[in-house]
């Protein structure tokens, strides 16, 4: 999948630097005919770009936005069922952007906060049952051992 | 995946708590510790953003959790030197602090002195509120710590998290009608909320198998409980809880099905045909097994489930299909 975007955007990216060659080269040549053609005094022609890079310069571009659009991760939902359902399934692993970071405005179930209640924490209930944990995962540990 | 040090960390496990606390030397070596307020230092040194503030509050409240007590301090520094001793905020946190310090009953009843002296001060000091009522309920005077909230509620009754915790209190003393009352509110400020119908359908099937089968109110409680979990499940697709309560609640109404079937009044929200209910089994069956399938197998994107549920959710699988063969499939 990110190959074949990559492919099409270098692809692109090939096209619009040969249109900009192209281009490059065609004005330089009209220059140099202009600088003749004073001396032959023949009609005075227009430096029009042919049609050939202008077509070429539209279809690179359309080329480039089609391997970019190819390599985007695919859209959030905007159903609200469909997002919370992926919050429940996927977990942060569903809301990564390009990069494989979680993004930072993730923040899981917003309504979670209303089930811990951070503003009620009772932190002498939480370091006992740490503590618990801990000496339990060392005396488990030491049975293993 | 590690945790966020952005994500408050209330729910973490133990293992998750410790690895967080384990950054805070890091963390607080990293970042600045002080970040004047005048904006014209502000110019010279590195800007500041909001992330760094609610990360010194969740290292904090990690690093109490597991003992680091000097590292808790430092965070504390650094809120006080940036926001202040009499920052609402600042002073829960400083509270907080000062009761995973204390050893004995007797400097507990300090903290909660200065709570009221706190609050007598400025009886709009919600951040303090509410840490007397998290003190109180933690000293196991219940009571008090309710009669404080329902006074809190009075004067801030858009409170969501205070109506949970009221729900919760209520709740662990088996007043069943009024834990029920306190969610309802929570669900008026927070509609959209999936955990808390799966938390009030769960209250509900408790409330019905607390007043025993065959009660007045058993059938009003399992009926409202089904409606509950049916809504968790139409806001969030694959919900785990919502499948487990639905499951739950359908057995025990088909397995009851010989009760009365008298009509509520037509007011209340009465049960739906028997036909309706088995299909609603059969459905719920089947998402849990899907679910429970993929979760055990570590399919890309199913990951994000509490382990915990799903053992709940096979083991529930397993006995229902020893009970009833024929309705599993």
């Amino acid at each position: 999948m990110t190959w074949i975007s990559k492919t099409i955007t270098v692809f692109g990216g090939l096209l619009l630097a040969h249109a900009c060659y192209s281009a490059q080269e065609h004005s330089a040549l009209q220059s140099l005919r202009a600088a003749t053609s004073t001396l032959t005094s023949s009609s005075p022609n227009t430096a029009a770009l042919p049609v050939d890079i202008a077509i070429e310069t539209v279809v690179a571009t359309l080329v480039i936005l089609l391997g970019l659009v190819l390599g985007t991760r695919p859209l959030r939902p905007i159903q609200w069922r469909v997002w919370a359902g992926k919050i429940e399934r996927e977990g942060e692993e569903g809301f990564v952007d390009n990069e494989g970071e979680v993004n930072k405005d993730y923040v899981g179930n917003p309504f979670r906060m209303l089930e811990a209640r951070p503003g009620f924490v009772d932190i002498r209930k939480q370091r006992r049952e740490f503590a618990q944990w801990v000496k339990n995962g060392d005396s488990a540990g030491a049975g293993a051992q | 995946m590690a945790p966020s040090l952005l994500h408050p960390p209330s729910q973490l496990s133990h293992a998750a708590a410790l690895q967080l606390s384990q950054q805070a030397p890091a963390v607080l070596r990293s970042s600045p510790s002080t970040v004047s307020a005048s904006p014209l230092s502000a110019l010279f040194s590195a800007s500041e953003s909001p992330e760094l503030w609610t990360k010194y509050e969740n290292l904090l409240l990690s690093c109490l959790r597991t003992g680091d007590e000097r590292a808790a301090h430092q965070c504390l520094e650094r809120l006080v030197a940036r926001f202040g001793n009499d920052n609402e905020r600042v002073m829960a946190f400083k509270g907080l602090l000062k009761e995973a310090d204390a050893e004995n009953n007797g400097q507990l009843e300090l903290v909660l002195k200065e709570y009221d002296q706190i609050l007598s001060d400025n009886d709009t000091n919600i951040p303090i509120t509410k840490r007397r009522i998290a003190l109180l309920r933690s000293l196991g005077r219940v009571s008090d710590a309710a009669s404080s909230l329902v006074r809190l509620l009075e004067f801030s009754p858009t409170d969501a998290e205070a109506w949970s915790e009221l729900a919760e209190i209520y709740l662990t003393q088996g007043l069943y009608a009024q834990a029920i009352y306190a969610l309802e509110e929570v669900l008026i400020l927070a509609p959209n909320a999936w955990n808390i119908h799966a938390r009030l359908g769960e209250m509900q099937y408790m409330a019905a198998t607390a007043s025993g089968a065959g009660a007045g109110p058993y059938r009003k409680y399992l009926a409202e409980a089904l409606k509950r979990f049916a809504r968790s499940i139409e806001l969030c697709d694959d919900y785990l809880r919502g499948y487990y309560g639905l499951k739950l609640v359908t057995s025990e109404v088909l397995g009851d099905s010989a009760g009365s079937t008298k009509q509520n009044g037509a007011d209340e929200f009465s049960l739906p045909d028997p036909a309706t209910i088995e299909r609603l089994n059969e459905l719920a069956t089947a998402k849990l097994s899907e679910i429970v399938r993929h979760a055990a197998a570590r399919d890309p994107g199913w990951c994000g489930y509490d382990e915990l549920e799903v053992a709940a959710a096979r083991e529930l699988l397993t006995k229902d299909a020893s009970a009833l063969p024929g309705v599993v499939r």
